[in-house]
């Protein structure tokens, strides 16, 4: 459940650390976003010396969140925190690496390039 | 992993892990129990046996101890002492088989990308690695209208000779990723293509040697 003004930790190597969310994208009146869906987002903390920089505004696409995701075999997978990875307008992630268990329902929502660049997928 | 909680719940084995947690009088009792948790008993009329013992279980348990004890030692003697898997598991040759089907269709994308002059291509089998797909195509091209060839291309041959449609980018992209299910095909620029490396997240994967020659040292 992901709204303007969540803060979310990222989920890659691309020198952002803290996100905030303004805006969803492609959900209409919708209120929350969830995992798969992506969002306009400031930086609210950067790493020195990359090239992403703090008061940026960025696309990111959610790829953990707190919130229960549910699969249709009953399945419920729920983490521990609300993370993100930033892409740039065409799609591509913006780092090279993306930490962490990510879920295979982003592959479905055609963002295999995160899928493949993670450790692990659930 | 650290930031995750999985749940999944099968209701016929909540059922018997319930049933084990409670306290139990009689010593024999309690090992049969427990020797017999999940094995799925595929008939639904077996379910319905143990759902009539569970609910008839309390105050005189030592008389129909005995009787649960026989059903048990029946069901061990039919099923032994094993969990059982879905049943929709292939054998391993019909696995194999979906393995040679896809390498051979990984190798003619190879084969198509090559005719239209990608460079360094490699085929990597990757399911060992990640179970979501079979076979990485790792291609360099030199500028988006070549990238639109070679895309366009691998999706035409796909689908006439194997009926596959690929979703994953439509637009040529400096990434450009075509995603067949078990083959997964990466077309990028020769500077995205460090950027990412790929080649390098990858590194366990075994290389499939190509039947034709990749000349991209002549081309790189």
């Amino acid at each position: 459940m992901i709204q303007p003004q969540t803060l979310l930790n990222v989920a890659d190597n691309s020198g952002a650390r803290e996100l905030m969310c303004i805006r969803i994208i492609g959900a209409g009146n919708h209120r929350y976003a969830h995992i798969g869906d992506v969002i306009v987002a400031v930086i609210k903390e950067a790493v020195p010396n990359m090239p992403l920089e703090r008061s940026e505004v960025i696309r990111a696409v959610i790829v953990r969140t707190c919130k229960e995701l549910k699969r249709d075999n009953g399945m419920i997978i729920r983490y521990d925190d609300n993370a993100a990875v930033v892409i740039d307008q065409e799609g591509n992630p913006k780092g090279t690496r993306v930490f962490g268990a990510i879920a295979r329902e982003l592959r479905q929502l055609n963002f295999t390039k995160i899928v493949s660049l993670a450790p692990e997928v659930l | 992993m650290r930031a995750l909680a999985t749940a999944a719940a099968i209701p016929s084995c909540v059922q018997f892990h319930d049933y084990s947690q409670e306290p139990v009088h009689g010593l024999g009792l309690r090992r049969r129990r427990r020797c017999y948790p999940c094995a799925r008993v595929p008939s639904s009329s077996r379910t319905t046996r143990f759902q009539v013992f569970l609910s008839q279980r309390p105050p005189d348990h030592n008389v129909r101890g005995r009787d649960t004890d026989e059903m048990f030692d029946d069901l061990l003697k039919k099923y032994g002492k094993v969990v059982y898997g879905s049943g929709d598991r292939q054998p391993p040759s019909a696995e194999s088989d979906d393995d040679a089907v896809s390498l051979s269709f990984a190798v003619t994308l190879a084969k198509v990308a090559d005719e239209v002059k990608a460079a360094d291509i490699r085929v990597l089998f990757v399911k060992p690695l990640v179970y979501w797909t079979r076979f990485f195509i790792i291609v360099t091209a030199f500028s988006r209208p070549q990238i639109d060839a070679i895309g366009s291309r691998i999706r035409d041959i796909a689908e006439k000779q194997f009926n596959k449609v690929a979703s994953g980018d439509t637009k040529p992209n400096s990434w450009t990723l075509l995603d067949f299910g078990d083959v997964v095909v990466h077309i990028f620029l020769p500077q995205q293509r460090a950027f990412y490396n790929l080649e390098e997240f990858y590194g366990n994967a075994t290389p499939i040697e190509l039947p034709f020659d990749n000349q991209s040292q002549f081309r790189s």
